[in-house]
């Protein structure tokens, strides 16, 4: 105690002149002028900086906290950027879809695949629409793209569609740029060939082939797809290799046209042809 | 002893009142530089007595000029409490330091640093540098007191006389 007095004694000029300062500045604030709202604020703003350096030093145990609510709050925000981002494509694809349906087409049932097989020889997709929609045997199915296939088969809620990469499917096609003609085939393996095509056509890689009007079940012009490779396949014929537009993986929404082929039409060929 | 206060009480006290009052009539230059009349007394009065004793006189007499003058209260009294303190540091036994060249120079040194004190906060959020402030105002202002302080060297006091000055 006796050596703290001696201390303070020691220190009794600064002290006395810390005191001094201490009144005058507490006078100083008390004015209200320019000078001293400019000094307040430079105050304010030292005192804040000291304050965010303190509030630098880390607590342990409340980061671990804010920690877990921050994965919580990352985890919920993650579902959720998924969620807008799914919806956000499915928007952009049927919007293309609904635009393409008022452009082109009058009397489509719209309707999503739920089922599809691609790496058989005989592929089919299971569509969401059936006879309760108006979707019959031989309906053309499309989509913005280009063409999908026939329905093969249908129940009252669903139906089922042989697609072109189905080993069964013959289509009548043509080159859209010269009108050349020939027929649509899958090889069972993994081309698409358009048979039918004399060594001496002009068929050429990017010539998109388009369905032709001697079908009796797809309506004349739906894109098929592009020519992709050609060669001689024989003496005769040319290979003619075709990618389709559509792109059956990530396919998901399609439309069945109101397409029926013309019984007279049918009747008449095929009794011609038993003559 | 108590004559001794009651005389730089009154030497304070007629010197604030020359300050508030006729200094104006020396003033120089557009700026209005005076000298700091009262300033002198209070680093004449810490030299002989010290630095507690020049501090607490240095505030008092700050604060009454902060008072008569109403618009910045503290300020002088801060600078002042600042200044005594700092020629405070001067007091020596037998009072060399307020003998002719040596007097001059704390005078001018204390006057920097009560100038600095009061100008660099006064000033504030106006639109004028550190270097501006400096040159116009607290370089001009200490010369000027520390010129006018030489008075008191060709005016020797009864003390000095008596040992010959």
């Amino acid at each position: 105690m006796k050596k703290l007095g001696i201390f303070i004694l020691d220190l009794k000029e600064y002290i006395t002149l810390a005191v001094l300062i201490v009144i005058s500045l507490v006078l100083i604030f008390l004015n209200d002028n320019p000078q001293i709202r400019f000094l307040r604020a430079a105050a304010i703003t030292s005192f804040g900086t000291v304050q965010s350096g303190i509030s630098a030093i880390p607590n342990v145990f409340e980061m671990e906290k804010e920690n877990k609510e921050l994965r919580e709050d990352n985890i919920k925000l993650a579902n959720e950027i998924s969620s807008l981002k799914e919806s956000k494509l499915e928007n952009i694809r049927l919007s293309r879809l609904l635009n393409f349906k008022e452009k082109i087409i009058p009397g489509v049932i719209s309707g999503k695949i739920i089922n599809k097989s691609l790496l058989q020889t005989r592929n089919t997709i299971t569509l969401n629409v059936g006879e309760n929609d108006s979707v019959a045997i031989n309906m053309p199915v499309i989509t913005d793209d280009g063409l999908v296939g026939r329905i093969v088969s249908t129940s009252r809620n669903y139906s089922i569609a042989q697609i072109i990469y189905n080993k069964d499917m013959r289509i009548t096609v043509k080159v859209q740029r010269n009108r050349l003609d020939g027929i649509l085939s899958y090889d069972g393996v993994s081309n698409l060939m358009v048979n039918n095509i004399q060594k001496s056509a002009d068929v050429n890689v990017g010539d998109v082939i388009i369905t032709s009007e001697y079908s009796n079940i797809y309506p004349p012009g739906i894109p098929v797809g592009t020519v992709s490779e050609t060669g001689n396949l024989d003496n005769l014929f040319k290979k003619v290799v075709v990618t389709p537009l559509v792109n059956f993986l990530t396919l998901e929404e399609i439309f069945v046209l109101k397409f029926v082929s013309s019984k007279e039409r049918s009747e008449l060929e095929k009794a011609f042809q038993k003559k | 002893m108590t004559v001794k206060y009651i005389k730089y009480l009154a030497i304070i006290v007629v010197l604030i009142l020359v300050q508030k009052t006729l200094i104006w009539l020396i003033s120089l230059s557009s700026l209005n530089i005076t000298p700091d009349l009262v300033l002198i007394a209070v680093v004449y009065i810490s030299i002989s007595e010290g630095k507690i004793f020049g501090s607490i006189t240095g505030f008092i007499a700050g604060l009454t000029i902060d008072l008569i003058s109403g618009s910045f209260l503290g300020l002088m009294a801060l600078s002042y409490s600042i200044t005594g303190f700092v020629a405070g540091v001067f007091f020596t036994e037998g009072d060399k330091n307020l003998s002719k060249i040596n007097f001059l120079v704390i005078i001018f040194l204390c006057s920097i640093v009560s100038n600095l004190v009061y100008y660099v906060i006064y000033f504030q959020g106006l639109a004028l540098n550190f270097f501006e402030i400096f040159s116009k105002y607290i370089l001009t202002t200490s010369t000027y007191t520390t010129i006018v302080s030489i008075v008191y060297i060709i005016f020797p006091g009864k003390k000095a006389l008596k040992e010959g000055y």
